[in-house]
């Protein structure tokens, strides 16, 4: 039986009615017409589908929608400040860390949480740090490069 | 995830509403921590029939409590907080819990409870096998009451939990160890994000002469159909000075108790090699802790 929910998204606030075994994933990319999250694996494997529920890296394939009352998300759209680009997209760009682009709004979302700590982060860490998503094309070189371009520029 | 079979999502706000929700959909309900294995109980067909997912988020057992007994863990504590926490990071005993905590990715981390990871009864899991090291125990709520059940009590069997009908899980207690103990936890996983093939924990309290007077070895990760401890290799450490040729005994020790799967990740020999090794290593990690 469908339940309505109100949650923040990017900022907004959205009334979504969802069934109770939808997930954060599907009622993004069906209801709330944000398709930059990608559905990869569904299981919380790849990575494709991380977004920040307030303030953390999620799988949003792993959240049930139901859960989310009251509660706040970001997806890769609510990164640019208007028309600018966040700066860990921008070292994206600058760096060519994108081939097919399936994983890269997840590895953004969780590259960002790591970018959220104090201290400056090794190489090692930001392997480490995106272990939780994969990408088949890039072999992770230009990706880890784009992090501490990033990293280095905050 | 699939489950369309749930036609209802409860978040209770208390205890007494949790029972009767429980109460009222008996095996057709579950209860839902943070969800990060849910996908994996239902790839395994072992969420069929299930009409009410109950989300437990509202209900406070998100403490961390330390005393002179022990650290008591809510079941809704996630891995993250677990991690962050200054008793973990710091405490030598806590060691296998620390190192368990790495493998995991930060997504999982961020949601995966301790409840959770405990309940699922899943024999591939890490925490269950450091927490087994660790004695702890788990602390379970019904509509007769509270009680606490020893972690091996509640790992019954391949994903089957200790809990009665009714029951669910409202935090874990890890006691107190002796002085001079430390712990090491280490995993093999074919690639990052798996499940386990092999991995092992270890508790080690020394006395004042450097001998073992205390230990604790417990393996996980299919070589049985939960994390068990190898009294073998705990026997054979008891009153002795770790040398290379004890290692060898432990882990001769560890292999004489298992009796491991074979399956998709590895086979019985290969897990049965590696848990050897990886209880030395283990030990190494734990008294490097001293």
């Amino acid at each position: 039986m469908k339940k309505t929910i109100t949650l923040q998204i990017n900022g907004k606030q959205h009334e979504i009615a969802v069934e109770p075994y939808e997930t954060l994933l599907q009622i993004l990319r069906n209801q709330a017409h944000l398709r930059g999250t990608k559905r990869g694996c569904d299981s919380g494997g790849c990575g494709c589908c991380t977004v920040h529920l307030d303030g953390r890296a999620v799988y949003s394939c792993m959240i049930f929608a139901s859960s989310l009352q009251g509660r706040k998300v970001t997806t890769i759209e609510g990164l640019p400040q208007g028309k600018e680009l966040d700066p860990l997209q921008a070292a994206f760009v600058e760096a060519g860390a994108v081939q097919c682009g399936y994983c890269t709004c997840g590895i953004i979302m969780t590259a960002k949480e790591l970018l959220a700590g104090n201290e400056p982060l090794d190489e090692t860490q930001i392997r480490h740090g995106i272990a939780g998503n994969l990408c088949r094309c890039t072999g992770y070189t230009k990706i880890v490069d784009a992090i501490k371009i990033a990293d280095a520029s905050r | 995830m699939s489950l369309t079979s749930a036609t209802e999502y409860f978040t209770p706000n208390g205890n007494q509403e949790l029972l009767e929700l429980l109460d009222r959909y008996g095996a057709g309900a579950l209860i839902v921590a943070g969800g990060s294995f849910v996908h994996g109980l239902d790839a395994r067909g072992l969420l069929l029939g299930i009409e009410a997912l109950i989300d437990i988020r509202n209900l406070g057992l998100k403490q961390l409590t330390s005393d002179d007994d022990g650290l008591t863990i809510g079941a809704m504590v996630t891995f993250t907080e677990l991690v962050q926490s200054e008793e973990v990071r710091s405490s030598a005993v806590l060691g296998a819990v620390r190192d368990a905590l790495e493998y995991p990715p930060l997504q999982i981390r961020n949601v995966a409870t301790v409840g959770g990871n405990i309940a699922a009864a899943c024999p591939y899991f890490d925490l269950p096998t450091a927490f087994l090291a660790l004695d702890a125990e788990v602390q379970v709520q019904g509509s007769g009451g509270a009680r606490n059940l020893a972690l091996h009590e509640m790992l019954v069997g391949l994903f089957q939990n200790g809990l009665e009908a009714g029951e669910f899980v409202t935090g874990l207690f890890l006691p107190r160890a002796p002085v001079r103990t430390a712990s090491a936890f280490i995993k093999l996983e074919s690639n990052a994000n798996d499940l386990a093939i092999v991995n092992v924990a270890v508790r080690v309290s020394l006395d004042s002469a450097g001998s073992c007077q205390d230990a604790r070895v417990a393996i996980g990760g299919g070589v049985a159909e939960t994390s068990v401890r190898s009294s073998a290799a705990e026997s054979v450490l008891q009153g002795e000075k770790v040398s290379d040729d004890l290692l060898q005994r432990v882990g001769e020790a560890v292999q004489s108790d298992l009796q491991p799967m074979s399956d998709h990740r590895a086979s019985a020999a290969y897990r049965s090699a590696m848990a050897k090794t990886l209880t030395q290593r283990a030990l190494r990690r734990a008294l490097g802790r001293l």
